[in-house]
């Protein structure tokens, strides 16, 4: 894991609803090929975060934002066009929600978007894509049925693929896992410790044993704010704020 | 608060109220061992040989109860490095019981001894080690690092008291091998002594490791 320049700057983020702060003076670095974990109590803020990165909140309208985020040193919110910057920033929701296509156009669809035409490539693409998330073996014979037949753990790691499949750098996943079995979980899990060699993660979390197993780093956030952040291992043996003792020792939350 | 911390917090305090027993009774034991080595009393040493498997038992039992309280809730931060520090804590209790062990032993084959100063300064390691015992279990069920720094300070009062004991020993050079072996054993006893006052010492670190996460060397 590199840590010498950041993937992400973010500093004294603020964030509005409308009237209505949601976001409290964040600044944080994302390290490059790590997982990084946000962890609180629903409402604190976290997916609203995660949506920073890839300038998914402007969907909603009344957002404002204050302070800046840098990727790869430069400003998410002026130096990217939006669509440029969700191609190298992908992301991955709680419920998996492939395209009603067949699993092959499901991962086609992203490349052809973005101007990849040729057949053999968009086949190297697709085979790729799904054996990089360990779907090949279970899924080459039925590369034409329909996404919606596959398992829902298939289903989320298929579009996990999908993010893959336009070569993106980074990877949000807000709750990836928490629809899923736990076969389903580890399945993903183990996904991330190897997709990390390749791609910076972050991923939205409920489950505390989730994050220490998978994050090289955890934030903890509450009310907005983010009120400690560290090498996983260190935030939850020795917590430095008596806040985010309490929430990972489970007295509140 | 959540019902599974209620959970949790109830099965913790069985743990430390398992841990107060076992800690008394072993204090009592040392007590008991070296009233019997002072007054040369076999009844109340076979007493402490015989109360030392359920010093042992006990260990066992407490040790059971945390590994399943990690199975199944997995806790984390100082709730994790209590439960580290607990296990350890069980470790140098039942040591100390076996400390009891061999002073109850002493006082059996000392029974017949003369040796009113060296059974006295015997003594005030002895009282100063029970002390020490009852003061850290306090300081870890409270969890009072300060109070566990405080009371590691004294371990330096027993070094010292059986320094002065080895010296005198060979105050005299022995005569006969009876009077040899009788010096060999109360620099035994008086070592053992000493490691207990070490074993309350290594306890009290891991009150300091248990609040404040930190490993950190007290009386070095």
């Amino acid at each position: 894991m590199s840590t010498s320049t950041p993937k992400f700057s973010v500093s004294n983020l603020d964030l509005f609803y409308g009237q209505c702060q949601a976001l409290f003076g964040i600044s944080m670095d994302i390290d490059p090929n790590s997982v990084t974990a946000l962890i609180g109590p629903s409402g604190c803020g976290k997916s609203t975060f995660l949506r920073v990165f890839n300038r998914m909140n402007d969907l909603i309208d009344g957002v404002k934002i204050t302070g800046s985020v840098c990727y790869d040193g430069m400003d998410v919110y002026s130096d990217f066009d939006p669509i440029d910057l969700r191609q190298k920033i992908g992301m991955v929701f709680q419920k998996p929600n492939p395209f009603p296509m067949s699993v092959r156009d499901n991962i086609a669809y992203g490349p052809r978007v973005h101007g990849t035409t040729g057949k053999k490539e968009l086949e190297e693409i697709v085979e790729t894509c799904i054996r990089k998330v360990g779907l090949w073996d279970e899924v080459k014979d039925r590369l034409n049925k329909s996404a919606l037949s596959l398992s829902g753990g298939q289903q989320q790691r298929l579009c996990i693929a999908r993010s893959l499949a336009v070569a993106p750098d980074v990877l949000l996943m807000d709750e990836p896992t928490s629809a899923l079995d736990p076969i389903s979980t580890g399945k993903i899990e183990d996904l991330l410790q190897e997709l990390k060699k390749s791609y910076t993660i972050i991923i939205v979390t409920h489950n505390m044993q989730q994050a220490g197993r998978v994050s090289d780093k955890t934030a903890f956030f509450l009310n907005g704010v983010m009120v400690e952040m560290g090498e996983t291992r260190q935030i939850f043996f020795t917590p430095t704020d008596k806040r985010t003792e309490n929430y990972i020792s489970g007295r509140f939350g | 608060m959540p019902v599974s911390r209620l959970h949790f917090e109830e099965e913790l305090n069985r743990i430390h109220h398992d841990v107060l027993v076992m800690g008394t009774r072993v204090r009592e034991d040392l007590e008991k061992a070296v009233t019997a080595l002072r007054e040369r009393d076999e009844t109340l040493a076979q007493a402490v040989k015989a109360d030392d498997p359920v010093i042992n038992a006990m260990q066992t039992k407490i040790e059971d109860q945390v590994a399943i309280l990690i199975a199944t809730h997995q806790p984390v931060a100082r709730d994790l490095r209590e439960l580290v520090a607990t296990i350890k804590l069980l470790d140098h209790l039942e040591r100390i019981g076996d400390y009891s062990v061999h002073l109850a032993k002493a006082a059996i084959k000392f029974k017949d001894s003369k040796r009113i100063r060296q059974f006295e300064i015997l003594g005030k390691m002895a009282d100063i080690g029970c002390i020490m015992l009852s003061d850290v279990v306090v300081a870890f069920l409270n969890y009072d690092p300060e109070a566990a720094r405080t009371c590691a300070l004294r371990d330096t009062e027993i070094d010292a008291l059986h320094k002065e004991l080895v010296k005198g020993a060979f105050g005299n050079t022995p005569r006969t091998e009876e009077e040899f072996t009788e010096i060999t054993r109360l620099i035994r006893v008086s070592a053992f002594l000493e490691r207990l006052g070490d074993h309350v010492t290594n306890i009290c670190e891991l009150v300091v490791y248990m609040v404040e996460g930190l490993h950190e060397e007290l009386n070095a």
